[in-house]
Parts: structure tokens; C-alpha cells; sequence
């Protein structure tokens, strides 16, 4: 099939506006959020509907031709990038939200809602959708679901996999199913679970029931400086640590206050080299008591300054700081390559030193904003991508960001996925053995490797040759040690 | 097969004394095993498992026994591999709040340790004292308390496993969040042995609450309970239990919501008041339940669905529905129970559209009550059945959806079904 050929098929899928074709929109379709590989896909196609998904997916099994999912592009590993060309199916026209049954605690959406817009919609009837993402005011619920993303609230409230009941899936051979209606123990493996997390590599979701979460009686949101970082770090613990489950602990560091100081007015004294932001949420009873508690120990290391924000404004005002930081980034340096690692949380202090040590020997500013409580690290090394020895050391810098955070026992992903960024990465946390079970479930589901291809496993050791070697069961040993 | 060549074998792995022949306590359904072996390590288990592959010989792993009765027997002649000699704490760092278990240690261990350390797993089994960590994982069985806490799914964060060939693999690691590579917690949780066999967890873990109490209502009818579970379910209270319980002796009512409340003693104070004057609205009685009191209550609860010593004219379901039609299907067994003469006990998680069903009687009754039961509960799975009865009905409801998906997983993870073969829905 021609190229031509294959744009008339899909024209008569999809209609005309449902394609696109043209040499320069392909260009936009090139990356996400990661830009380190860029390749263009053969074309680009917007279904509206599960039925017309399978048409395109039973099309490329035909001709060999590979799938490649896209939400909104806001990811930051590469995941939505057509490593190898091929049909990308975006989901810009599947943005519903079809159901919400507050009886049974879920809603139906289409895998394009925008995960902002699905809390704001759900707010009316006393719900929210518990993850939130920095990018949540553009990413959407499809993405989330293929990162098994995280956020600030994921402390208390956990990460996506936690809030998807049940999927609807178009499988690499066209067939679409439905993994459960919500309840739970549907009898057999955790289809949904699976799913859920796999980067698009073993099904393409075409619709989700999702866990509606009640929106909290109150909230309180305390901003606490401190002079060092290590002051804000050694909070997080002691408060974890005493019992106690605030629905969000967020730190930023000295540059990242400056970003957003001026973008934001928050008016933080630049001499403080930490903000932490504390949220605690529950019934209105004890929460006081909760925040003196937390407040308490803020001032016991150190902190100069702890700024309650009472009101719903000024409670968004610090928000809108924390989740817009990556944005004001902009303000310090043209480009920024945002590493996200996680450690153990009391190896927090000494990750954080690494990382600053780290951002001298390879000469390249690096900020921090991150999920304190979760020890889920975001340090952003600061560059200009027009100099290609600063390119160099960004990217020599962020393995580093990973190597030491998996000697302090931690892994090279919290919530960004694996993707292109960091295929290479694995055999750093994972031996061929673990990697080969991996690759032995993609291969029940995709066993032509024609779902977003060239992800997440290790480069020149595809899914598909881990599992041949798996299923031969021979030179394990030979591979272990090459 | 040479048994004698086999059991010298295993010996020679796990040591003489770690191996027996045709033990009478490892019994499922009138199946002996033809052996029964407990590696003292993961090396121990990878070899052990290796080598009954290589004869090949079916595998049935063995935690603490106490859901053994769960599903189907096994389909061939098989050997238990136990993993009571697998009850370490690998790593625990109380600061970090995960832990690394092995999978043999009980509940009841683990909850020990954590305890000293001012925290808690919040995963309730029933009978802690048997219950293995690894059994309660390969089976998923949850407790009350996964309302406020999520279940296992929600708290396992890494695992190590012996695959069908003896080769070991990981996946998650010892943080709290993380998504490098794939979730494969979640393919084997619930998988009842059939992919891998579960080695060691690593699970986080959460401080123990600063307060706890129960609200115990009781009632001579289930309908204002069910009013009592809309009112808390429309409020913006958040019980780490709500279950109700029906014909539970020990409750001294024939029908009883108990809501427990965990967290900073004004809160629990508010949750108290809150489901004492929704009760109050819906007419039925209130009692608060503290301290040893309150402890007492959930351990009766956590052991209703116990299926370690099911009578033997008993049958033990699971039904699991969308929460808002739990009255109806509860309804509807309890009718089909009346009708058939049979005696009904039931926990029900009353939020989350799970309920343990105990049944007794003669076996006609048992049955009828079981069609009845599939009708409005498809997704019925069997915990313990009467033997009469094992060879008949469905264990994994009326229809398993998406089986062909299921039976590639397992071709791919175990294609010459060595693990527990014929037990779950592959």
C-alpha cells in the first residue's frame, strides 16, 4: 500500500477531517514534551470514536505499520514520539466525558478530556479526579493513564493506576474489550492494572471509568521558608514521620522561588533557600490542631518564615506557583531538561546535595521543585540547546541525577514514564531477567511490536528479543554477562 | 516419575528434613500432594522450582494454608511448595515507611514489627496468625478497611518472583511512587500462583492513626442501614470502614452496620457524631466501640469470610457488584436463602460493592442458592465449596470476559501449566 493509498483508507475511516497529511502539520507531530529525538510520523489520524480506532489499528496490522498514541504531547519522555514513523492516532477528538454516576463512585470519559476540565466539571457535584499533574491544565486522562501519572496529591490520595476501575482497550489486533465495569475482583488478571502505566505499548484506551474522589470538607495550605533546603527536607520526614498525612508536601528550591517570585507576586524573601508547601485536608475537626502540629515542626528546623494561606485565593495564589514553576523556568534559561527520579525519602537530604554537587562539576544551574513527600525528585538542569556543549553536559548531568538516585536506592521514573528518555536507563535498575517478564507480558498483547515501538525497553534489546530468549529459556547466563 | 529421585533432589536443595511425602496436612479437596518442600531461601525456591519443572511436576504454592479452598482443586498430581521458611524482613528503614517482606511471613508478624515502630500496613486478612503476606497477595483478599486505605493494589510497591522455569525476576522497587517499566505488581496480584510464585514484597506503609473507634448500629431489618450507607456516602466524612454484617451471632442483632473511623481524635470525635445522627434519622440503635472493644469488633469481622476450617456442608462466596446495587444483590441472597432453608452470614463492604457470603445446609439447597446467586452476582467466585459440590460449580462466576487475553498471559508466563493448574480461570 501507497502512501497515497493508505491516506484514501484512512479518509474513508475517519472522513477527510479526520486526517492529517500535510508535510508541515506532521512536523508539529515530531515529539512531545521530550525533544531529544524527534521523528516524523507517515500520518496522523483523529478518531472520535473506539469502533473507528479499531479500523485504523486492524489497518496497520495489515500492512505492518506501527501505532503511535498521543494525548495532548505535554509528556516528557518521548512517549507520544513516532520513533519509527508510522500512524498516530491522536485523541484531540475524543474528549467526553460521557457519564458520571456519583451512586457508584466513577465516571466515564473519553481518553482526550483534559484532566483539568474533568475536575472542574466534577466540582459541581462534590467530586474531583484525585491526580493532578503539573501539566494537568493541558495533559489529559489518556496520557495519564499510559504514564500512570502522579503529582503533588498522590501522597494521600496515590497515583492514577489507583483511580482507573476499568478500561476500554483497542488491543494491537483491532479487537476492542472492556476490562471491568468499575466493580471490583472482576475474576482473572488485573487487566486494568496492566494496562495502566504500559506507555501505550500494549493497548490503545478508547474510554475509562475513573474513581470519582469526594472534594474534602476543608483544607488548609502553609508555606514554610526556610534558609537551606536540608531545614525543608528534614521537615517533610518528621512530619511523615509523626503520624501524620497531609494531603501535599512540595518543595522548592532557592531558584525556583526567583522564577516564580516575580511571575507569581508571592513576595518570598529570595534569601530563603527552600519553600515548602504543606497541605492538609479531612473534616474540618482537628485539621487546626493538624496545622499546629505541622507548623510546629516547621519552626523546630529552622524555618524563618511559615505563611498560612487561609483563604481559597491565596491557597490558589501558592498553587498556582508551584504548578506554573516549570513555565517560569523560562525566566532563567532558554531551555530546561526536567529528570524525574525517585529516592527513598530519608535519602532526600543527601540526594538533594548530590544533585547539587552535580550541577558544579558539570557547570549547569540546576533548580529543584518536587514531591518532597513521595521523594519523588525533579531537579531541572538549566541550559541553552543552541550550545551544544551545554547540551552535552545537560544530558551527562541528568544520568548522573540517575545514577545516584538509584545508589541511594531509588529508580529512574516517579511519574514521567520511561518512554524514549529513558529506555536506556533500565538495565541500570532492572537485570535481563527482570526485563524479559516484562517483555513477556507486552508479547501477550503485542507480540508484532506494533504499539508505540522502540519504548521502554532498552535500545538493541527489544521486547521482542527478550522474549524470544525467554521462551527459548537458553543463555541467560551468556546475556547476563555480555 | 520417580518420587524417590525427586524428593533426594529436593532434599539435596532444601534440605532432608525441609521435604515430605504425601503430607496429610497439605490436603486440598481430598488431594494429597505427592510431596511437600519449604525452601529456606529464594535461592532454595529458585532451584526447587527449576528442578519440579525440569521433571515437570505441578506446583501449588502454600503460605499459611488458610486459602487453600479458594477456586478450583488443583487439575493434576502436584507437589505444595511452601513458603513458611520464607518469613523474613529483608529491609525496613522506619523512616522510609516501606518495608521488603518475604512472602511466608504472617500478618500478624509483620504487623508485630511495624507496630514497635509506630506504623502500620493497613491490609486486613482474616485469621493474621496463619495468613502469609504471599497468600494474601496471590489471592488479593482485602479487608474492611480498604475503604479508607485502598487494598493491596494500592500498597504493594515492588516484588520479586520465581517464574514457572525457577528464574527469578523483580518489578517496582522501594519507593512510593514510581513507573519504571511495567506494573507487574499488578499481573500477579490476585493471580493465585499461576504466573510466578510470589518470593518477597515490598509494601508502604502508613503511621499508625493518633486515634481509632467504631460506631456499632444495630437493626431488626437491613433497610434503615442502607439509609445510614447512602447518608455517609453523600456526606464528606471519610470512615476507613464502613461493613455490614448480617446474622453475625456475636453482633446480637440480625442485621448491623459498624463504621470505624481512624485519624486525629477530633476527627474521629466528628465521625462518631455525624453516623450516630444519621442513625438517629434512620432509627436504628448506636453503640460506640473503643480501645480493646473497637479491636475486638474488626478481628470478628476480618475472620467471617475465614475459609481454613469451612464446615463441611458450607459454602463460602465472594460476590463483588457495583456498590449501589449491594442492597439489591444482598436482597436477593438472602431471599434465594430463606427459600432454600439455608443459613446466611454476611460482611459486606458496604462502600465498595464486596460482600462475604457464608451459606450451610444440604447440598440441593446450596446449589439452587448458588444459581440464584449468579444471576444477580455474575462475578461470584467460590472461597470454599462443600465437596460435594467442587466438581460443579462455577468457582469464577458465570463468565470469565476476556479470556482468550488471560490464556496468552499465561502461555506466556507458565505454558506448561506447572502453577497450580486448573485452580483459577487458566
Amino acid at each position: 500500500m501507497n502512501r497515497a493509498e493508505l491516506i484514501a483508507e484512512l479518509e474513508r475511516i475517519l472522513g477527510p477531517r479526520g486526517v492529517v497529511a500535510h508535510p508541515d502539520a506532521l512536523y508539529t507531530y515530531d515529539a512531545d514534551g521530550c525533544v531529544m529525538d524527534t521523528h516524523e510520523p507517515h500520518v496522523v489520524t483523529l478518531p472520535t470514536s473506539a469502533e473507528q480506532v479499531s479500523a485504523i489499528v486492524r489497518l496497520a496490522a495489515r500492512i505492518g505499520m506501527p501505532i503511535v498514541p498521543r494525548g495532548a504531547g505535554t509528556g516528557l519522555s518521548g512517549g507520544a514520539t513516532p520513533m519509527r514513523g508510522g500512524i498516530v492516532i491522536s485523541t484531540a477528538r475524543m474528549d467526553k466525558i460521557l457519564q458520571v454516576d456519583t451512586a457508584n463512585g466513577r465516571v466515564l470519559c473519553q481518553p482526550g478530556v483534559i484532566n483539568w476540565e474533568l475536575s472542574q466539571y466534577l466540582k459541581p457535584f462534590g467530586y474531583q479526579f484525585a491526580p493532578d499533574p503539573s501539566s494537568q491544565k493541558a495533559c489529559t486522562i489518556g496520557g495519564n493513564i499510559a504514564n500512570n501519572s502522579g503529582g503533588p496529591h498522590c501522597l494521600k490520595y496515590g497515583i492514577t493506576a489507583s483511580h482507573v476501575l476499568a478500561v476500554q482497550v483497542v488491543l494491537p489486533d483491532g479487537s476492542i474489550i472492556w476490562t471491568g465495569d468499575g466493580s471490583s475482583y472482576l475474576p482473572g488478571y488485573d487487566l486494568t492494572g496492566v494496562i495502566t502505566g504500559s506507555e501505550g505499548t500494549i493497548g490503545f484506551v478508547t474510554a475509562a471509568w475513573l474513581r470519582l474522589t469526594r472534594l474534602p470538607e476543608a483544607v488548609r495550605v502553609v508555606l514554610a521558608l526556610f534558609p537551606e533546603i536540608a531545614g525543608a527536607s528534614s521537615t517533610v520526614s518528621q512530619v511523615i514521620a509523626s503520624g501524620l498525612l497531609p494531603a501535599a508536601l512540595e518543595i522548592m528550591d532557592r531558584l525556583a522561588i526567583k522564577a516564580v517570585n516575580d511571575m507569581y507576586r508571592l513576595g518570598l524573601p529570595e534569601a530563603a533557600g527552600a519553600a515548602l508547601l504543606i497541605e492538609v485536608d479531612g473534616v474540618e475537626d482537628g485539621l487546626d490542631e493538624l496545622l499546629n502540629d505541622v507548623t510546629a515542626i516547621c519552626w523546630r528546623n529552622g524555618a524563618i518564615d511559615v505563611r498560612p494561606a487561609r483563604t481559597i485565593a491565596e491557597q490558589n495564589q501558592v498553587w498556582a506557583a508551584r504548578k506554573n514553576a516549570f513555565g517560569a523556568m523560562g525566566r532563567l534559561a532558554p531551555t530546561y531538561y526536567l529528570v524525574d527520579t525517585v529516592v527513598p525519602r530519608t535519602k532526600l537530604p543527601q540526594t538533594m546535595d548530590e544533585v547539587g554537587r552535580i550541577s558544579r562539576e558539570f557547570r549547569l544551574p540546576i533548580a529543584n521543585v518536587f514531591h518532597a513527600g513521595d521523594g519523588n525528585l525533579h531537579p531541572i538542569i538549566l541550559f541553552d540547546r543552541r550550545d551544544r556543549s551545554q547540551n552535552q553536559r545537560a544530558l551527562e548531568a541528568a544520568t548522573s541525577v540517575m545514577k545516584v538516585s538509584i545508589d541511594f536506592g531509588g529508580v529512574i521514573s516517579g511519574e514521567h514514564g520511561i518512554g524514549v528518555e529513558k529506555q536506556d536507563y533500565m538495565t541500570l535498575l532492572f537485570s535481563t531477567d527482570d526485563l524479559a517478564a516484562m517483555a513477556g507480558l507486552h508479547q501477550s498483547f503485542d507480540p508484532r511490536d506494533l504499539f508505540n515501538p522502540g519504548k521502554v525497553f532498552p535500545k538493541g534489546r527489544g521486547c521482542g528479543e527478550l522474549a524470544a530468549l525467554r521462551r527459548s529459556g537458553i543463555a541467560w547466563s551468556a546475556l547476563k554477562s555480555s | 516419575m520417580d518420587l524417590t529421585i525427586l524428593r533426594t533432589d529436593l532434599a539435596g536443595i532444601s534440605g532432608e528434613q525441609h521435604v515430605r511425602e504425601h503430607p496429610a496436612d497439605r490436603v486440598i479437596y481430598g488431594q494429597t500432594p505427592l510431596l511437600a518442600v519449604a525452601p529456606g531461601s529464594l535461592e532454595e525456591l529458585s532451584q526447587v522450582v527449576a528442578r519440579l519443572a525440569a521433571e515437570p511436576v505441578a506446583m501449588v504454592p502454600w503460605g499459611g494454608g488458610t486459602q487453600q479452598t479458594w477456586g478450583r482443586p488443583p487439575a493434576r498430581p502436584f507437589v505444595v511448595v511452601e513458603t513458611n521458611r520464607l518469613n523474613r524482613i529483608l529491609d525496613y528503614t522506619p523512616d522510609d515507611l516501606t518495608i521488603s517482606v518475604e512472602a511466608g511471613i504472617t500478618l500478624d508478624a509483620l504487623r508485630a514489627a511495624l507496630a514497635a515502630n509506630g506504623q502500620m500496613l493497613p491490609l486486613d486478612s482474616p485469621l493474621p496468625a496463619q495468613a502469609t503476606i504471599g497468600g494474601l497477595l496471590a489471592t488479593a483478599m482485602d479487608g474492611p478497611r480498604r475503604l479508607g486505605y485502598g487494598s493491596a493494589r494500592d500498597l504493594l510497591i515492588g516484588i520479586r518472583v520465581v517464574e514457572a522455569t525457577g528464574r527469578v525476576s523483580k518489578a517496582g522497587g522501594m519507593v512510593v511512587k514510581n513507573v519504571s517499566g511495567f506494573d507487574m505488581m499488578k499481573l500477579y496480584l490476585g493471580s493465585f500462583g499461576t504466573l510466578a510464585i510470589i518470593a518477597s514484597a515490598n509494601f508502604k506503609l502508613i503511621p499508625q492513626p493518633r486515634a481509632a473507634a467504631s460506631i456499632l448500629c444495630r437493626a431488626q431489618t437491613p433497610a434503615p442501614l442502607w439509609k445510614l450507607v447512602n447518608a455517609i456516602a453523600a456526606s464528606q466524612l471519610v470512615p476507613v470502614a464502613v461493613e455490614y454484617l448480617e446474622g453475625i451471632a456475636a453482633i446480637d442483632a440480625p442485621f448491623a452496620l459498624t463504621v470505624a473511623s481512624e485519624g486525629l481524635p477530633a476527627a474521629v470525635e466528628r465521625h462518631l457524631r455525624d453516623v450516630a445522627a444519621f442513625a438517629q434519622q434512620a432509627g436504628v440503635s448506636t453503640e460506640v466501640l473503643r480501645d480493646a472493644d473497637h479491636a475486638q469488633l474488626w478481628s470478628m469481622i476480618n475472620d467471617v469470610p475465614q475459609t481454613a476450617a469451612p464446615a463441611v456442608d458450607e459454602l463460602v462466596t465472594r460476590v463483588t457488584c457495583l456498590p449501589a446495587d449491594l442492597n439489591r444483590v444482598l436482597t436477593a441472597a438472602r431471599a434465594a436463602a430463606r427459600e432454600a432453608d439455608l443459613s446466611l452470614q454476611i460482611t459486606a463492604r458496604a462502600l465498595n460493592g464486596i460482600a462475604y457470603l457464608r451459606a450451610r445446609g444440604q447440598t440441593t439447597a446450596l446449589r439452587l442458592w448458588h444459581t440464584a446467586l449468579l444471576k444477580v452476582a455474575p462475578h461470584t467466585t467460590l472461597l470454599a465449596t462443600p465437596p460435594a459440590l467442587v466438581a460443579e460449580l462455577p468457582a469464577f462466576g458465570a463468565q470469565i470476559v476476556n479470556l482468550d487475553l488471560m490464556q496468552r498471559i499465561k502461555q506466556e508466563f507458565d505454558p506448561d501449566q506447572l502453577l497450580n493448574p486448573g485452580r483459577f480461570v487458566v
